[in-house]
């Protein structure tokens, strides 16, 4: 056993003592060394000995003793021992304040630490130990400049001073200059190759720093030959198993850093990656545990970041936000810059986004982006916090951009899909396939509101095969299944609406009715394609399924109520509408619909309340609400039966201020644009009303889901006010066929009153045909079209060149008024359809009146014609006569040659039966005789016919002179045509009398429901004016009858699909942390 | 079940066609084709190559109705001046002019034994049922007024209760009629009594047919773009069927009784499987509305069925039924 022998003072005799065997309390030695006036170097060495012994107390006391005054009075020069008792002295300070926690002991440690190396300086400032220890000092301080100034003094003196060298590597290492750290490290160790292992850690850290992994496995492994229970190295080469990211490398780096821990139960970095590892595997109890205690052993701040981390991360995937949020904030403060160590950054944004703090929350992941500009992840969440904050197209760039670095990310594509959604959704389109293709690549089945966002765009754009594709596949398997496939089922549960039979059916024959929640929102709107296809027994059926499951679903009944509206059941839906208003007494969107059916109804006190409801609903911001209002007012002012101006005025003023409300909410809604456009064309601002309809006509072109006839009418109205009738009916024609199927009876009103304007008779009585036959029960068009008529026959009898034929067809056309007109005269006495009997007897009088004008009318040219056809009569008499005279010369004459010719033959054939007689007689047989008989017969019969043959032939000519004569007939009364002039007897009287009627038929048109649609949709047109005066004068003994009818279908602001019309986008967002955890 | 066009005739009329029917055939010559137009003619086609075989004047106001009797010797044609008139066939000779004023006239089917002429009556709320031997009115079928105030019920579009179409039974004993509320009203006709209403739609019903074999089984065509089939006797609506995107016109239903087309404002003919109670098959020969389809009836030794269709684009179409 080593001793140390302390000679006695002023003798030969030593005190030996036993170097394992010191007191415990060193007073005693102290005490002798004292006595004994012992050489520094021995207290130097006893005082390591107890620091050896772990102790420091004993340590401390004698170094203390030995650096006390007096001895320094006494040893004063000796001065190498007392630099190194100082030094010792220094460097144990340095060691308490490097290890200690508490910040203010630390500094006390660096404090005293500085004292003893400076009195140490005051004995000999060259001694190069000296500067080692306050390099050191310096070091621990994290004053790495001043520490390096310090060594490189110590190894300007001597190069191969190895605490210097080692602790210049130090700071070399701290500034990351680590090929000069490897450099020194290695020089001390060839100055001094025997030096303790941490020689070798220092290696092998800079080996792994440079990258050099083999090299520095090596090194490490090394050190923990020379000292295998060198924590460090573990813990190192732990690292190193750890990062090889492969199973069998994780395992035995656990197992390392396991044993560190063992080793030394207080190293962070273990504890660390201990804590690290069990957060992957769920064992949060372990990670808080091992943490925590990280955080008490250690005071390097990225270390300490680290903990904090894992702890954050640990409290964040138990859903413990707050907590989370604490801790990532205080490793992001242990952090001093984002590049070193950025996860919390992203984790501390990831909170705040979750917390809803979204300003800070972009800050942090900005910062994240700083440090890895390509990170998918961070750029999709820096997309969606700016499309949350409103800045929608940078939102969109970054979501560009993280589909551009990723293309095979389905998730980005998806993202950046509902993005576009608002702006371009062909665009949308696109980059949801590719995220459905890319989820079906990666093997994963596309998510179920993937497939809805897809089958809603491709609804939108009228695929709908592809639509209801897409949704079926959305679908999947299910209860549904049954319906959509079956018709034979839905045609026969169509029949009520209410009706859950059917699903209680099922559910007691064994089915399981069921709807899975995800999968509702597809289900309705597969319905609501059904529905576009005209399949709407089916789309009932799904939506009472919807309802069956979920009867808070209050889409679904208004879609219900929607098709029973289509289907003209009001009451039903109402029925329906007051259903889903049990579900939410506040549902805006139902208490429009129902507002709307009140309408229908004709309730129109109580849809004004309900239409208020609604929008007190939603605080007015509901657009529909105050649109429908606004169209309530319009109508309550154009359908005053009195026509008070007053009151029209303040409906109008009031309809335009709702109006003009919405679009400053919404500047691009439709409607209330095409509302505002109607309130100035009512108060004859037309110019302005025509721009205002053609913006809107060709901004609702495009979608599938607006429809708006009614700005073409309003725009083929307002042709119409400025007389540009042509473009008019154009314009309504093309509105029939694009959005009525061609069944709309009103518009082909409008149409034909076009035509009446235009005098274009003809086309009007048809288009009135045609809306009478659409609308049989509205016999106002039959009165209209008797008005027409009449119209169309006074004009023409007004005419001062007019044929026969004319003026006969005028006459028919007469009768048809007259007997239109008594048969709505004859209907009156039913009732049932409310016109004037008296003034449908005035009718009846002046069409009688007209047909006995113009039957004089008709007289005149039917005598004109008659003389004519007498004159043509006699010239063709005459020259029948001629004909006949001239034939029958002919005749004669042919007879007279044919009797000479038969004469010639008789003559002959007596030469030749003479001659034959002489034969006969010749020969004189009794047969002979007998012939001869039948042989004067037949020439008798041959003669017959040929006489037969002539006067056919006779007969042809005669009637083909006929025709000629007709012909030329038809040709003189064309010509006659023009000397008509001559006929004017009684047309002064007539035309007198015409007048008369006109300024009466005009009255009677402004009675007539024609002159009245003008009244209401141009009241101001200029060329109208005054025929409008005598309508309002009229109007209040006129029947109001065709006020109704003139409702201008402005009323339309009326979003037909607003009837509960949704398109779920759903938005998942996943910020759980599990997802991009991952990538740590 | 199949439709397979044979021929079409463009401008087979001046202007819209609005109404067809066949003419069965009698032992001189084969089933006719009759069809009646806007343009205020009716004309009689031979089928199957649709050649115009006479065109009928006489009418003022467009031709709204043919109808022609079972042993095919006569027809009726009706217009929107609400005369009727009845003529020979092979002689266009007139044989009547009916009218029954304030009553006007739209829909008319000859009834299964030819006995009588049944008259849809719009807004008299009637059907007029005309004998076909003296042409004399033999009854009038009056649709009840609905219970309830009166006077409220008379709307502005005239009565509710607007007669627009008829349809007998295969056995002649009831007698159906459609009107612009949807009702369906049905009477028994020897005793020229009302039985009740089927209710079901809630816009016009254009177009009414019994199916041939079951007396009870009925169909119908609305404006609300549905087919409905009624239990006429049981007053219960058996079946609903959508698929038409706009008003349907017309109805009628295969002499099999297998299937029934349709014809519709969204200009198609739809023919419907009624074992599968769904659309088969979708013609779009038309241009515009489709307002008028017959099945030829059967009889003699024609085997093959065959559709006829008209419509607003003043043409005709005829298909082959298999």
């Amino acid at each position: 056993m080593a001793c140390v022998y302390i000679p006695v003072q002023n003798s030969e005799e030593e005190v030996r003592v036993a170097l394992d065997q010191l007191p415990r309390d060193a007073s005693d030695i102290l005490d002798i060394l004292k006595a004994e006036q012992a050489p520094l170097d021995l207290w130097l060495m006893i005082a390591r000995e107890y620091f050896k012994q772990g102790k420091l107390e004993q340590f401390r006391q004698i170094l203390e003793e030995g650096s006390s005054p007096e001895i320094d009075d006494y040893y004063a020069d000796v001065r190498y021992e007392r630099i190194a008792i100082l030094n010792a002295l220094g460097a144990y300070y340095s060691y308490l304040g490097k290890i200690e926690t508490k910040q203010r002991e630390k500094e006390e440690h660096f404090i005293l630490a500085t004292q003893y190396y400076n009195k140490a300086s005051r004995i000999d400032m060259h001694e190069p130990s000296t500067w080692v220890g306050k390099g050191q000092l310096l070091l621990a301080k994290g004053e790495v400049e001043q520490a390096s100034a310090a060594f490189k003094i110590v190894l300007d003196g001597d190069r191969d001073n190895v605490p210097a060298l080692l602790g210049q590597a130090c700071v070399e290492f701290n500034r990351g200059r680590f090929s000069d750290s490897l450099e020194l490290y290695k020089r001390a160790l060839q100055v001094y190759p025997g030096c303790p292992a941490a020689v070798r850690l220092g290696i092998g850290l800079c080996r792994y720093k440079l990258g050099q992994f083999e090299k520095a496995r090596q090194a490490f492994e090394r050190v923990l030959q020379l000292d295998p229970e060198n924590v460090e190295a573990l813990v190192s080469l732990a690292i190193m198993d750890l990062r090889t990211n492969e199973a069998a490398g994780i395992r035995k780096g656990m197992l390392e850093m396991q044993r560190a821990f063992e080793i030394y139960p207080y190293c962070a970095m273990a504890l660390n990656y201990l804590a690290n590892h069990f957060f992957f595997t769920g064992q949060h109890f372990l990670v808080e545990q091992l943490t925590e205690t990280a955080l008490a052993v250690t005071n390097h701040g990225p270390t300490k970041a680290h903990s904090y981390y894992n702890l954050a991360r640990s409290y964040h995937s138990k859903g413990d936000y707050d907590k989370a949020g604490v801790y990532y904030m205080a490793s992001v403060k242990e952090v001093n810059k984002p590049h070193e160590f950025v996860f919390p950054y992203f984790g501390l944004g990831q909170v705040q986004l979750k917390l809803g703090d979204l300003k800070s929350a972009l800050s942090n992941f900005e910062k994240v982006l700083e440090v890895y500009p390509d990170n998918c992840e961070t750029l999709k969440v820096l997309g969606h916090i700016y499309v949350q904050l409103g800045q929608i197209d940078k939102g969109m760039e970054f979501m560009r951009k993280a589909t551009k670095i990723d293309p095979r990310d389905a998730q980005a594509f998806l993202e950046l899909g509902e993005l576009l959604i608002l702006s371009d959704t062909g665009a949308a389109l696109d980059a949801f396939k590719t995220a459905r293709i890319l989820f079906k690549k990666g093997g994963q089945e596309a998510p179920i509101e993937l497939l809805n966002n897809i089958g809603v765009l491709q609804f939108e754009r009228g695929e709908f095969e592809l639509a209801q594709q897409t949704f079926n596949e959305a679908l999947g398997d299910g209860i549904w299944v049954t319906f959509i496939g079956d018709e034979k089922k839905s045609s026969a549960s169509t029949i009520q609406f209410k009706d859950m039979k059917l699903f209680h059916d099922l559910e007691s024959n064994g089915h399981h009715v069921e709807v899975p929640w995800d999968k509702v929102t597809v289900l309705f709107n597969l319905a609501r394609l059904l529905e576009q296809l005209n399949k709407s027994g089916t789309a009932s059926i799904l939506y009472r399924l919807i309802l069956f499951k979920y009867p808070d679903y209050i889409d679904a009944y208004l879609r219900l109520a929607a098709i029973a509206k289509a289907q003209n059941n009001v009451l039903l839906s109402i029925e329906l509408v007051n259903d889903a208003l049990k579900v939410n007494d506040k549902c805006s969107n139902a208490l429009s619909m129902l507002g709307e059916l009140e309408l229908k109804n004709d309730d129109w006190v109580k849809a004004k309340e309900t239409l208020r409801a609604a929008s007190d609903a939603t605080d007015g911001k509901d657009s529909y609400a105050i649109l429908s209002l606004g169209n309530w007012n319009y109508f309550a002012a154009i359908r005053n039966e009195k026509r008070n101006p007053k009151l029209e005025a303040t409906h109008l003023e009031k309809s335009k201020e709702l109006y003009t409300k919405v679009l400053l909410q919404h500047p691009a809604n439709l409607y209330a644009a095409n509302g505002a456009g109607v309130v100035f064309a009512e108060k004859g601002h037309f110019d302005v009303s025509k721009d205002i309809f053609t913006q809107v006509q060709e901004a609702a072109s495009g979608s599938v889901f607006v429809q708006m006839p009614d700005v073409w009418i309003n725009l083929a109205h307002v042709y119409f006010a400025q007389g540009n009738f042509a473009l008019a009916v154009k314009m309504y024609q093309n509105c029939l066929r694009k959005f009525y199927y061609n069944t709309d009876s009103q518009i082909l009103l409008y149409l034909a009153r076009t035509h009446y304007e235009a005098e274009q008779w003809q086309d009007c009585i048809k288009t009135l045909l045609r809306a009478i036959h659409l609308a049989p029960s509205n016999y106002t068009l039959r009165f209209d079209a008797g008005v027409a008529m009449q119209k169309f026959s006074a004009s023409t009898l007004q005419k001062a060149k007019r044929t026969a034929d004319e003026v006969r067809s005028t006459v028919a056309e007469l009768q048809n008024a007259v007997r239109i007109f008594s048969q709505l005269s004859a209907a009156s006495n039913l009732h049932i359809h409310g016109f004037d009997e008296k003034k449908i007897d005035t009718h009846v009088g002046y069409c009688n009146h007209l047909l006995s004008a113009a039957k004089v009318h008709l007289e005149a040219a039917e005598r004109e014609e008659q003389q004519i056809r007498q004159r043509q009569e006699l010239a063709r008499q005459v020259a029948i006569a001629e004909e006949a005279r001239r034939k029958a010369e002919e005749q004669r004459k042919y007879q007279l040659e044919r009797r000479k010719q038969e004469d010639e033959l008789k003559r002959v054939q007596q030469q030749e039966e003479h001659f034959r007689r002489v034969k006969e007689q010749w020969k004189s047989t009794q047969g002979s005789k007998r012939r001869e008989r039948s042989d004067d017969e037949e020439g008798g019969t041959n003669e017959k016919r040929r006489r037969k043959g002539g006067k056919k032939r006779k007969k042809d000519k005669h009637s083909k002179s006929r025709y000629d004569t007709e012909e030329t007939e038809a040709d003189m009364m064309g010509e006659q045509e023009v000397e008509d002039e001559d006929v004017d007897y009684g047309e002064p009287k007539t035309q007198m009398n015409d007048d008369d009627a006109e300024e009466n038929a005009q009255g009677l048109l402004a009675a007539a429901g024609l002159e009245d649609s003008d009244a209401d949709d141009e009241p101001a047109a200029p060329s109208a004016a005054s025929r409008r005066r005598r309508a309002l004068s009229e109007s209040d003994d006129d029947e109001p009858l065709e006020r109704q009818s003139s409702p201008i279908r402005e009323n339309s602001a009326d979003l037909h699909e607003s009837d509960g019309e949704i398109r779920d986008r759903d938005k998942t967002y996943r910020d759980d942390a599990s997802d991009e955890e991952k990538q740590d | 079940m199949k439709l397979g066009g044979i021929k079409s005739v463009e401008n087979a009329h001046d202007d819209s066609v609005w109404a067809v029917t066949w003419v069965p055939a009698t032992q001189t010559r084969p089933p006719l084709l009759l069809t009646g137009s806007i343009d205020e003619t009716v004309r009689i086609w031979r089928s199957d190559e649709l050649v115009l075989e006479r065109t009928n004047t006489g009418h003022s106001l467009g031709v709204v109705s043919v109808a022609a009797h079972p042993l095919g010797s006569i027809a009726a044609s009706s217009s929107i001046d609400s005369f009727v008139r009845v003529f020979d066939i092979d002689s266009n000779a007139t044989i009547a002019t009916l009218e029954a004023p304030p009553s006007e006239v739209w829909q008319m089917r000859f009834d299964p034994k030819g006995a009588i002429l049944a008259v849809a009556g719009g807004g008299s709320a009637s059907v007029k049922l005309w004998d076909t031997s003296t042409w004399e009115i033999v009854a009038t079928l009056s649709i009840p007024w609905p219970e309830g105030p009166g006077p409220k019920s008379t709307d502005k579009s005239g009565s509710k209760k607007f007669v627009l179409s008829v349809a007998w039974s295969p056995d002649g004993k009831r007698l159906a009629c459609g009107s612009m509320d949807g009702t369906i009203s049905v009477f028994d006709v020897p005793r020229a009594k009302f039985l009740h209403h089927l209710e079901g739609h809630f816009m016009p019903v254009r177009s009414l047919v019994y199916s041939p074999f079951d007396p009870r089984l009925l169909f119908s065509a609305s404006d609300d773009a549905h087919v409905h089939m009624y239990d006429a006797d049981g007053k219960g609506l058996i079946g609903s069927m959508s698929g038409h995107s706009s008003w349907v016109l017309s109805v009628d239903v295969s002499p099999d009784g297998a299937a029934i087309a349709t014809g519709s404002s969204d200009k198609t003919v739809k023919l419907w499987d009624l074992s599968m109670r769904a659309a088969v098959q979708t013609m779009t020969n038309h241009s515009d509305q489709v307002w008028g389809l017959a099945f030829r009836p059967p009889g003699g030794d024609l085997r093959s069925g065959r559709l006829a269709s008209v419509s607003d684009d003043k043409s005709i179409s005829l298909y082959d039924y298999s």
